[in-house]
């Protein structure tokens, strides 16, 4: 037993596979382990000593239940690894990620920020304390406070403050203007003038003030930016931390493989608690955990012979068996990641907008603060100072720039909690002003899987024959209507396969050329039941058989249909199958406006008639025959199946595969316009009302930062309460959402 | 008010001490993830 479970863990001494786990710097590897067997601080220390004995180290962290193995290029992984699994600790090795490492690492630095600039302002608003009430009677003590207000102020806001300075740095040097930019002069101005002047003993100090303002502004941009990393979070982390090898079942052995060579069709086993590797038609029933996929939180059951996606979790008590039907990039977790990349690469529009704007706005800053305090001169140094410090601070535009990111940031992340990813979180902003939706039929309206109900030969061949033919010709498409095909054993290899969108697949099989496709004549239509497409397969010497396929509709399609009639929005079915079918599917789901035998041109045409009309679409679809059509739509969401999933480039991703999330997010989006226009006007209006008190210097620096830092918050906050289930449909899966 | 003399240097101390406690609390990764127990709370068998 033991010798087994060594022999499985010595795959890890492979060099390429070693190379993907552990991070080296030469002498010492570091490894990334999950210990499921760890329950308590004994476990922990059980563990230590056990690694110790080898001459590794172990950082366990009982909370994420993971370790962090450092051990010298002596010692060999698999050693470690069979001792913990001996000692029951389950080890499971995870990828490294250095992406994700230096992003938590980021995170814990701007918690540490945050807390030590609220610290520190607490600290120094003590010592200034007794100053609010005029001057301290002991000159001595007087001397003491300023002393400590400067100690204490100088990590407040040097360290803490450094992400602005930074940021202003970087924009100054690349010659624009950004909000850091005030932000920064004003905290240098205000710490340098009170150091100056504990310095020589006389005049107020500002460290309160910057302490103070350094903290909020800090606290508020955290708030933003957690809300935003949220929604992306789950499926990064997941994708970063995938597991590295899986159990290939052979001649009933069981082996360990690199995740990387396991292939379509592999049989496989998921041990209870593991991720599943690929995603595989499944032997069996299972409970599955879809969480990190979806944002359902519940455990979903799936029966025999359904799809299961890599990178959800195992939750039943017996080893799983599936068949791989998709591995490595083109299972449906790698996909949607590609898609958050390739959509994060880009700034946003309405972000360049907003970016330029404020920078404009900060330039109208500086220059009044300039002049502000070049009018009150005339007062003296100290009203001169105090009217720049008060302008910079009170009208720094941070709540004008946080109204629209803020609340993009809450929707996305409420619409990540009910199954809809959101890949472009700008396009949110059009969600509102949609009056038509384009459904495309098959694997939106309807499921993406065809059934076989029948064949019926047209020549001298046997349908089972017949049947192996196409299975051949459809081998390894990822199109719709090849998939019932999968499942179809066939001896037969096909040569020289040419897909033709719409028009259907041709190829060589032992030397005769054989087509596959849609037939075209009405004729035969008018037998066929109506939900069925029909597909003629044909040899060199004509037709052989017609192959009867039915898609079953989706259970929630004609509410989800009937919700957006509620919202006075117009929807179309355009589909490339026949009429039949087509009229079968509109009238089970409620959509009256069918137009079938639609090739990816039309359907584009029609899109474009639609726009060049003042219309603003939203088209659904799903496969690569959709591409260029949801590419060409105002918004365009997607169902998650299919390989061309990255490349469809869709705006939103209907991972819990709902249809009543297109509601949803028009309904949230509407919510989030409210949301911004409201924000706009409190932070125009503000700005505006405490620049002219800041010019005339009737505000005094503290409660300028006050003003700015609560102005920031209350726009963060509006925007945060999107997420509240406020009357929304879907409304009860507030668990998601918290 | 002669005692402040000493109290108000080991208030500094005092804070000097909670900042550098936060400091290691956060690098260590304490509060990475908030939320973890309460979803694992049906684990511990």
């Amino acid at each position: 037993m033991e010798a087994e479970a060594a022999r499985d863990w010595r795959i890890f001494d492979r060099p390429e596979l070693r190379a993907a786990v552990a991070s080296s710097d030469g002498r010492r590897q570091e490894v990334l382990v999950a210990l499921d067997g760890i329950h308590c601080g004994a476990c922990v220390a059980r563990s230590g000593k056990l690694m110790s004995a080898r001459g590794a180290q172990a950082e366990v962290n009982l909370a994420t239940r993971t370790a962090t193995l450092r051990f010298p290029s002596t010692v060999s992984l698999s050693t470690l690894l069979a001792d913990l699994d001996a000692a029951g600790f389950a080890p499971r090795v995870l990828a490294h990620d250095d992406a994700l490492d230096a992003q938590a690492r980021e995170r814990r630095r701007a918690l540490a920020r945050i807390g030590i600039a609220v610290i520190c302002a607490m600290q120094v608003m003590m010592l200034a304390w007794p100053g609010y009430f005029g001057e301290v009677p002991d000159p001595g003590i007087a001397r003491l406070l300023r002393w400590a207000q400067w100690i204490v102020a100088t990590p407040g806001v040097l360290w803490a403050g450094w992400p602005f300075f930074a940021n202003a740095l970087r924009a100054v040097r690349s010659r624009t203007l950004n909000m850091d930019v005030p932000v920064a002069l004003s905290l240098v101005i205000a710490y340098v003038a009170s150091a100056a002047r504990t310095l020589t003993g006389s005049g107020d100090l500002y460290f309160d003030a910057a302490t103070m303002f350094v903290a909020v502004l800090l606290a508020g941009r955290h708030l933003e930016g957690a809300t935003r990393a949220k929604a992306g979070e789950r499926l990064r982390r997941l994708a970063g931390r995938r597991i590295m090898t899986a159990r290939r079942i052979v001649q009933d052995i069981t082996e360990t493989i690199p995740l990387d060579q396991v292939r379509t069709g592999d049989l496989l086993e998921v041990p209870p608690g593991e991720e599943l590797p690929a995603d595989g038609r499944l032997l069996g029933g299972a409970e599955l955990d879809e969480s990190l996929l979806t944002g359902e939180s519940r455990p979903v059951l799936r029966k025999k012979d359904d799809v299961a996606l890599a990178g959800s979790l195992h939750l039943g008590r017996s080893p799983l068996l599936m068949r791989a039907t998709a591995v490595g990039a083109s299972t449906q977790l790698a996909q949607i990641t590609r898609l958050l990349q390739g959509a994060e690469a880009g700034r946003p529009r309405v972000q360049q907008i907003a970016d330029r704007l404020a920078g404009w706005f900060t330039g109208l800053v500086l220059l009044l603060a300039v002049a502000g305090a070049a009018f009150a001169a005339r007062h003296g140094f100290d009203a001169a100072l105090q009217v720049a410090l008060a302008v910079l601070v009170a009208s720094c535009p941070c709540a004008l720039s946080l109204a629209v990111p803020a609340a993009l940031a809450a929707v996305t992340s409420k619409l990540a909690a009910n199954g809809v990813l959101v890949a472009r979180p700008d396009r949110l902003l059009r969600l509102p002003e949609i009056d038509v939706v384009l459904f495309d039929k098959t694997g939106t309206l309807t499921l993406p899987d065809f059934r076989i109900d029948n064949v019926l030969p047209l020549g001298a061949m046997g349908a089972g024959r017949c049947l192996q033919i196409a299975a051949a010709l459809e081998a390894g498409s990822a199109h719709p209507l090849a998939r019932p095909f999968a499942t179809v054993a066939t001896p037969l290899k096909a040569h020289g396969i040419v897909a033709t969108p719409g028009q259907g697949v041709q190829g060589v099989i032992e030397g005769r050329h054989y087509r596959l496709g849609r037939t075209w004549d009405e004729t035969h239509g008018e037998a066929t039941q109506a939900a069925t497409t029909t597909i003629e397969l044909s040899g060199p010497d004509g037709p052989l058989a017609r192959i009867d396929l039915s898609v079953p509709v989706r259970a929630d399609a004609s509410q989800a249909v009937g919700d957006l009639r509620h919202r006075h929005i117009r929807t179309f079915m355009l589909t490339g199958d026949g009429r039949a079918a087509a009229e079968h599917v509109g009238k089970a789901v409620g959509i009256a406006s069918v137009e079938f035998r639609q090739s990816p041109a039309d359907k584009l045409e029609r899109l474009h008639h639609l726009q060049s009309h003042g219309k603003v679409v939203l088209a659904a679809g799903d496969g690569i025959n959709d591409a260029p059509f949801l590419a060409a739509a105002d918004v365009s969401v997607a169902m998650p199946q299919g390989a061309a999933l990255a490349q469809s480039k869709a705006d939103l991703v209907l991972v819990g595969e709902r249809l009543a999330g297109i509601g949803l997010a028009i309904d949230l989006a509407r919510q989030a316009r409210r949301r911004i226009r409201q924000n706009l006007a409190w932070a125009l209006v503000y700005n505006l009302t405490i620049l002219s008190s800041a010019m005339s210097g009737h505000l005094p620096p503290w409660l300028a930062a006050l003003g700015m830092s609560v102005s920031s918050l209350l726009v963060v906050g509006n925007s945060l309460r999107l997420r509240v289930p406020a009357g929304t449909r879907n409304g009860g899966t507030a668990e998601g959402v918290a | 008010m002669a005692s402040l003399y000493l109290l108000i240097p080991l208030g500094l101390l005092v804070v000097m001490g909670a900042i550098v406690l936060f400091f290691h609390a956060s690098e260590s990764g304490q509060f990475d993830q908030l939320d973890r127990q309460q979803q694992r709370m049906p684990d511990d068998q």
